[in-house]
């Protein structure tokens, strides 16, 4: 009976040792995995790709150029401005 | 062997007695009479209670990017009564926590049993302290906020003091959501501070913050203010604010001041670029103002589209001569001519027709003078003036935007009115939270009203269009896009309020596009540009920001609008 007891209390100590253990791994687990997530998100920021990609030449358009499907409307290209402004300068005026 | 003599043995028999009767005198005492309050010191020296931090919420951009989060760090400290040698101490910390060993020293030779000697260092560079065993040294658990974005929406955000707690931005305005529930664990411990087996051990654990979605769009608000900072920087401007709205929710997708700051170092920055200025600060929007007046005589038939006024380039009103930007003869035109003409003349002839108390009903129907109600810290009202206390000029200088103030965003939201075909729909920055179970919870419906009428709001639509097409906003073109706008170029008021400043004016663009199905708002404020001109410094960053939004967003471009009833020679 007296054994018995013994025997269940260090079992129940044991297992309390390897539950206190496991909590801490997961604890520690938890906070590698929230540092991940801020690497994760630090290297996914806009504002250091754009560096990496300035870095090795790359720039973003000065202008877009819309293309539409044949059969729609013919757009403008890019980079026509003064054709809309008009060459006359009655109008177009870009004070106030 | 001689017997001891009995009065010896008398005297220790006497002494064994007394000494007995003091003991058990004393176990009464200690058993019986202080034995509850000796329990609950042994119960109190074995047992701790230890708060349990509750993980803050992060804050999201639309599409999940993480825009701010914590994570775990340590507080280091030190018992300077505790430390054998300072300067040994002092001289392995320095690099690790990259401070001057001198002033470590300096720290740890204080006088108290405590001092920190970092806040929030990572959980690497804990550790390797932790490595050190450096006597009288210690680290505390804590969590760092960090924002991986740096400066991108630093001013939305805001930003966590030292304890945690937000102190500007949505980090404060969201401080019960984000920061959730501590909790504590009770147990037992012995002298090594092991818990023991079968001993208390009761957790009420902590119920993390809810994060936040916010309705910003990460990439397109680093284009933004990418193109914000070189509009700036090429204009030799004293700052500038762009908001990017979506007409049809008035979701802010993107909002920016210059200049800004890095939350993750805001102690490195000026408090004032803390601010928000697209919501907490208030300017004279100038012609960009225009639109009410002209929305509000259409939708009152104050005057009738086709009818041609006589407009000069100056006009007498009161004590005061009011002008239009450059000199010209008396023009005929019609109100879609004074809109993209931006005539100052023009306006208060159209005011005049309309009257105080019209104008007044739309400039508040708009929003004007009361808080959108975005869910911001600080947020202004602007200035508006109650009717009963308008001056004789107050009607025509409000009719073209001076001597009234409104901030951006409310500005923005004039034009996302106008875009949604007349309704005003509340601006929000936030879609909603999502709880720590991780289902999302959207954010309360947003107010709206119907400001003008859709016909209203078309006709306003097509003169905009006309003015960037033919009038003050042709540096607003999109090749392919057919743009609505109107440019602003507004004096700023002396603080005393005795006067404007002289040559110094805020130059913005406000606009939409595709004009025949509006997706996006862009508002483009520089202030003191070197252009002077709204049309010739702001309508370029309208341009250039608006440029980014369609490409990010995907807005393909509509039917074109057709031109309003005109008198002025156009192609």
């Amino acid at each position: 009976m007296v054994f018995g007891i013994v025997v269940v209390n260090v079992l129940l100590a044991q297992t309390s040792f390897r539950l206190a253990s496991a909590e801490l791994r997961l604890e520690e687990l938890s906070q590698e995995h929230l540092e991940l997530v801020s690497e994760q998100a630090s290297l996914s920021a806009p504002g250091r790709i754009a560096a990496w990609a300035s870095r090795h030449g790359m720039r973003l358009p000065d202008d877009i150029r819309i293309l539409h499907a044949p059969g729609g409307r013919q757009a403008d290209p890019a980079g026509t401005d003064s054709l809309i402004v008009g060459a006359n300068g009655s109008r177009g005026r870009s004070s106030p | 062997m001689s017997r001891p003599p009995a009065r010896r043995l008398l005297a220790l028999f006497a002494v064994m007695v007394f000494a007995f009767a003091a003991i058990s005198v004393r176990l009464v005492v200690l058993q019986v009479g202080q034995a509850s309050e000796l329990q609950d010191r042994a119960f109190d020296q074995r047992v701790r209670t230890t708060e349990l931090p509750a993980q803050r919420g992060q804050i999201l951009d639309r599409d999940g990017a993480r825009l701010a989060l914590s994570t775990p760090a340590a507080d280091v400290y030190a018992d300077p009564q505790l430390v054998l040698d300072p300067w040994a101490a002092a001289t392995k910390l320095a690099p690790l926590l990259h401070v001057d060993a001198a002033s470590l020293a300096g720290s740890m030779s204080q006088d108290g049993s405590f001092v920190y000697l970092a806040r929030q260092v990572s959980r690497a560079v804990a550790e390797r302290i932790g490595e050190l065993t450096l006597p009288g040294v210690g680290l505390l658990d804590t969590s760092r906020r960090s924002y991986p974005a740096g400066t991108v929406a630093s001013q939305v955000l805001g930003f966590v003091g030292t304890d945690g707690v937000g102190l500007t931005g949505l980090e404060l305005g969201y401080q019960d959501i984000l920061a959730g529930a501590p909790g504590e664990r009770t147990n037992e411990l012995g002298l090594s501070g092991q818990a023991i087996v079968g001993g208390i051990d009761v957790e009420h654990p902590p119920v993390a913050g809810s994060s936040v979605v916010t309705t910003i769009d990460r990439d397109l608000q680093f284009q933004v203010q990418a193109a914000l900072a070189n509009a700036v920087r090429s204009q030799h401007a004293r700052g500038g604010t762009v908001i990017v709205m979506d007409p049809r929710t008035s979701q802010v997708l993107s909002m920016a001041s210059y200049p800004w700051f890095d939350p993750n170092a805001f102690g490195d920055s000026p408090s004032g670029t803390y601010r928000n200025r697209a919501i907490t600060d208030a300017f004279e929007p100038g012609s960009t103002n225009k639109v009410i007046t002209a929305a509000a005589a259409i939708q009152e038939h104050a005057i009738p589209l086709g009818l041609q006024l006589e407009v000069p380039w100056t006009m007498p009103v009161g004590d005061y001569v009011i002008h239009d930007s450059d000199p010209h003869g008396v023009m005929r035109m019609t109100l879609g001519d004074i809109v993209a003409e931006s005539s100052n003349v023009g306006a208060v002839k159209v005011a005049d027709r309309l009257g105080s108390a019209g104008l007044a009903t739309y400039l508040t129907r708009f929003g004007l003078g009361h808080a959108t109600g975005i869910g911001f810290p600080g947020e202004s009202n602007g200035i508006m003036l109650p009717l009963d206390q308008w001056s004789d000029t107050s009607l025509a200088t409000m009719a073209y935007g001076q001597g009234i103030a409104a901030t951006p965003l409310q500005m923005a939201s004039v034009y996302a009115t106008l875009a949604n075909g007349g309704r005003w729909v509340q601006p929000s920055l936030v879609r909603g939270t999502i709880d720590p179970q991780g289902d999302f919870v959207p954010a309360s419906r947003r107010q709206t009203r119907r400001v003008v009428s859709a016909a209203t709001a078309h006709m306003v639509t097509r003169m905009l269009a006309y003015a960037v097409e033919f009038g003050t906003g042709i540096n607003a073109q999109i090749p392919g896009y057919q743009v609505a706008g109107k440019t602003g170029t507004a004096r700023i008021p002396l603080p005393d309020g005795s006067g404007y400043l002289e040559g110094q004016y805020i130059a913005s663009f406000i606009g939409y596009l595709p004009a025949g199905d509006p997706k996006v708002v862009v508002t483009a404020i520089l202030d003191r540009p070197a252009a002077g001109y709204g049309g010739l410094a702001a309508a370029p960053l309208f341009r250039r920001v608006a440029l980014a939004a369609i490409t990010r967003l995907g807005v393909a471009p509509a039917e074109r609008v057709s031109l309003p009833p005109h008198a002025l020679p156009v192609g």
